[in-house]
Parts: structure tokens; sequence; C-alpha cells
């Protein structure tokens, strides 16, 4: 028993392209978590469009090419819809190994597959964060007229983020509520909050709902 | 398999679609049967051979590759689990060149495990496959996996079963998730591109065995041609007679009154006489 496993084992590299070859063929679909066999003896040909000929007690003699269930089996990509101690935040996405996932993190909707769409989704959420880590630490000056009148408009602004080479859509810069206007020297490395609006799309936060 | 085979092995499956109920059977049953039972699966326990012909280098020429696939059995059991394709194959092992080969059955691993259907919306408990598994990975999802994928592949009546019923669920609007409309339209929009597939009918009768299929064809039959009692018959007529009798009767009590007869003057009590 033990002899002929030490054969199957030891055929299994050359068998090994043949089954990468046949996953190319996504069609068939070659997921493999099964005995695979092969005819110690090859049946006779038959003719061509005939009928196959009958088999011999010979050609039920297989030999073990590979036992799939004794593979390891690849990490599965997900993304988080929630929150997953040790794991991450939501929208992540994380690689982790399939009984795992499927158990712990699928079944109980704390995740979902790596889907194309989702994928699209998650890249969204992630350079989303990107976008307001960057603005939120912030800190761009403002330059004004010394001599002219001025009051302080969104343009202003958004010339000053292009100055430090941030294009920001002017519709999306809320002002302070209080009016400024100069020229007033007192004004001079004074700071004031400005508030842009990265997405009003809160809904692509959730990458599954 | 070469074409005329399957088309061989067509026509002897399909004489039972020649008598008897099974001859009352629709197309849109035969169409599941031909997918279900003769089209060629997918090879899981062999592989197959790419390409028309190859060198022989014993013979030294060229030879044509005939992919024979490994007979598999399927016992009864496996129509309530999902084993995705995968059987018990009947063989011999050699274990050493000078012993002599030994009976062997190759035997799928068996887990029970949770599948989800989203369409559904159900938890269910089954004995699965590790392929089973695998296969609902790579498709991303059960639902998916089981509207992808053929019934020769699906094989089990339990999978073909779960395929008719969440293409119904989806037909029907997807009533599952009538309290949460946003949910409803999600799933309805990712899932209605298999609905183009079938038309109502052939959903009606997709997944069912051959003496399933012809239970409920005699159902119909036996609702259609429902026999009617004799009794309501006979009452019905009995009913029509008494109505006749009575229109005679009121008819000729009508004629009787108008025309005096000689008893009424005979009559000691009658109201002629008094007077």
């Amino acid at each position: 028993m033990w002899k002929s496993c030490a054969k199957g084992l030891s055929v299994v590299p050359e068998k090994l392209c043949l089954l990468q070859e046949n996953i190319q063929n996504i069609s068939r679909q070659q997921i493999r978590t099964t005995f695979i066999l092969k005819r110690r003896t090859p049946p006779l040909l038959h003719k061509k469009g005939g009928p196959p000929k009958r088999l011999k007690n010979k050609h039920y003699v297989y030999d073990l090419v590979q036992d799939t269930n004794t593979l390891r089996q690849p990490n599965i990509d997900v993304i988080l819809t929630e929150y997953v101690d040790g794991l991450g935040s939501k929208g992540e996405r994380v690689s982790v190994k399939p009984y795992f996932a499927y158990n712990q993190l699928l079944l109980p909707c704390l995740a979902v597959y790596a889907t194309p769409e989702n994928i699209k989704n998650c890249d969204v959420i992630v350079s989303l964060f990107q976008t307001i880590n960057i603005f939120s630490n912030k800190t761009i000056s403002v330059v004004m007229n010394k001599e002219m009148p001025w009051t302080l408009q969104p343009w202003h602004v958004k010339a000053s983020f292009r100055k430090c080479g941030y294009h920001v859509p002017e519709d999306t810069i809320t002002m302070p509520t209080n009016i400024i206007q100069g020229p007033n020297m007192e004004f001079e490395n004074k700071e004031f909050f400005v508030m842009v609006t990265v997405s009003i799309k809160i809904k692509y936060l959730e990458p599954n709902s | 398999m070469s074409n005329s085979v399957k088309t061989a092995g067509a026509i002897k499956k399909l004489l039972k679609f020649d008598k008897g109920i099974g001859a009352c059977l629709p197309e849109a049953y035969k169409k599941f049967y031909v997918e279900w039972q003769v089209t060629e699966p997918t090879a899981v326990h062999y592989i197959p051979e790419d390409g028309k012909y190859k060198w022989d280098e014993i013979g030294q020429k060229v030879i044509p590759v005939q992919n024979i696939p490994i007979p598999v059995k399927f016992p009864k059991e496996h129509h309530q689990q999902l084993w995705a394709g995968e059987g018990v194959v009947q063989g011999f092992q050699k274990r050493d060149e000078l012993s002599r080969r030994v009976p062997h059955f190759w035997i799928p691993v068996l887990k029970r495990s949770v599948v989800y259907s989203e369409v559904l919306d159900k938890y269910m408990s089954v004995v699965v496959t590790n392929r089973a598994i695998n296969m609902i990975h790579a498709h991303y999802g059960f639902d998916h996996y089981l509207l992808k994928t053929p019934a020769c592949d699906l094989k089990s009546l339990l999978a073909v079963g779960l395929k008719r019923m969440i293409l119904q669920e989806l037909s029907n609007g997807c009533p599952a998730h009538a309290n949460n409309p946003i949910k409803q339209k999600e799933i309805l929009d990712r899932y209605t591109q298999y609905l183009s597939a079938y038309t109502a009918e052939e959903i009606e009768w997709y997944g069912y065995s051959f003496n399933e299929a012809c239970k409920k064809m005699n159902e119909i039959l036996t609702e259609k041609n429902k026999p009617v009692p004799l009794k309501h018959l006979y009452r019905a007529k009995l009913i029509e007679k008494l109505k006749a009798a009575q229109i005679e009767a009121t008819d000729r009590k009508i004629e009787s009154s108008s025309s005096s007869s000689w008893i009424q003057s005979i009559n000691p009590f009658g109201k002629k006489h008094e007077a």
C-alpha cells in the first residue's frame, strides 16, 4: 500500500504541468479536489465516429495520479464588509485560507468575494480614504493683495490649492461662515478652516450594499 | 467521445419517452433530460488529452486522440447531497509489480457544511465534497455556481432542484426579499441575466427525475380529465326533469282553474257549493 502511494507521489510534478495546462481552458473549469486516476493500459482505438470498444478488465486497473484532497488549498481573496478583529477594517481586501474564509467570513456575511465589481468599489474606497487623509493634514497658504481691497472667495482657495499641486473644483470648497475681508495685516499667519467635499456618495463606503 | 456515440446513447435512453406516460411529457422536460443525462459531463476523475492527433513514440506514427472517460458510479444517496460531479470509481489497484491486482473503490471525501443561497435567502446544511466548496468559491457564490453550471455537472437531484427553485424565485421577482426592496432590486439585477436561457415552461419542468416528472404529468392529466361522478350527472338531469314537470304542472293548473271540473261541483266543501 505504502509503496504504491510513494509511486503515485513521485509522478506528481510531471502531472501538475498537465493540470495547469488544463486549467487555462476556462469553459471546462478544471477544479479538482478528488482522486485523479489514469488507466494503466489505455483502451484500443476505435473507428472514427464509431462506438468505443468494450472495456476489458485490464482497462479498469488505475494508477492514482493525484489526490487533491491532501493538497494545500490556495488562499482566497475577500473584501470585508465589517471590521473584523485581527484582520482589518471595512472595505479592506484580505487574502485568507479558504476554510476560514468560508466558515468565519463569507457565511456570516462579514465579507464578500473579491469579484471584479466588488474590487472596483473597494479601490474607490481606498483612494477616497487616501485623499481624505491628505487633505485633513494639509495647511496651505492663501496669498492676498496688500493694497487693493478684497473679500476671500472660493476661487482664491482653489488657486492656492493649485499652487500646491491639488486640482480642487470650486463647487467642492465650503468657505468659513465669517466673511474675511482685507487688506488687513492682522490676518497675516492666521489660520482658518476650509471644508473640501471629497465624495457625497457615502453609500460607496459599503461595497456590498 | 464522438458525436455519433453521444446520439446513440440519446436514442437508447430516450426510448422511454416514446411509450406510456413518458410520451406525454413536454419538450421542456425532454430538453432538461438531455442536458442532465445525455450531455457529456466535465472530466473530474481523469485528465483528458488535448488535441486531435498525437505522435506515438512506440509505433512511430500519428494516432488520433480518443478520450474514453473513466466509468463513474453514483449511489442513490448522492441525490440528497452536493458532490459537484464527483462519484465513486470502481476499479483495480496494482499495488506491486509482482502482486495480483486488487479491487478498489475510490470514494469521494464527504463532509457536512452549510451553503447559503442569496436568492432564496436561506442557509442549508448539506453534505458536500471539497470540490463543491471550491466550485462555489470559483463562481463567487452558491447561486452563481448553480445557475452557471449545466445539469450534467450538477448531477444530484438536490442541486438541480435547488436550481429550479432559484429560477422560479427569480422569475417571480424574488419574493424572499420583499421586506427589503433595495436588496431585492440588487439581487434581481445580478441574477436576471441567467433567466434569458429558459422559458417559463422549461423552468417549471427543470430538475425532476424521470419518475418525478411522470408523477407530475400524471397529476396534471388527472386534474385535467377529472371524472365527473355519475350522481352529479343524474342529479342535474333529475333537477331538469323536475323543473320541466313543474312547469307542466303549473301550466295544467292554470288550465284547470280556467275551466272548472266536475269534481269541484261535487265537493261539499268547495267554495262554489257553499255559495
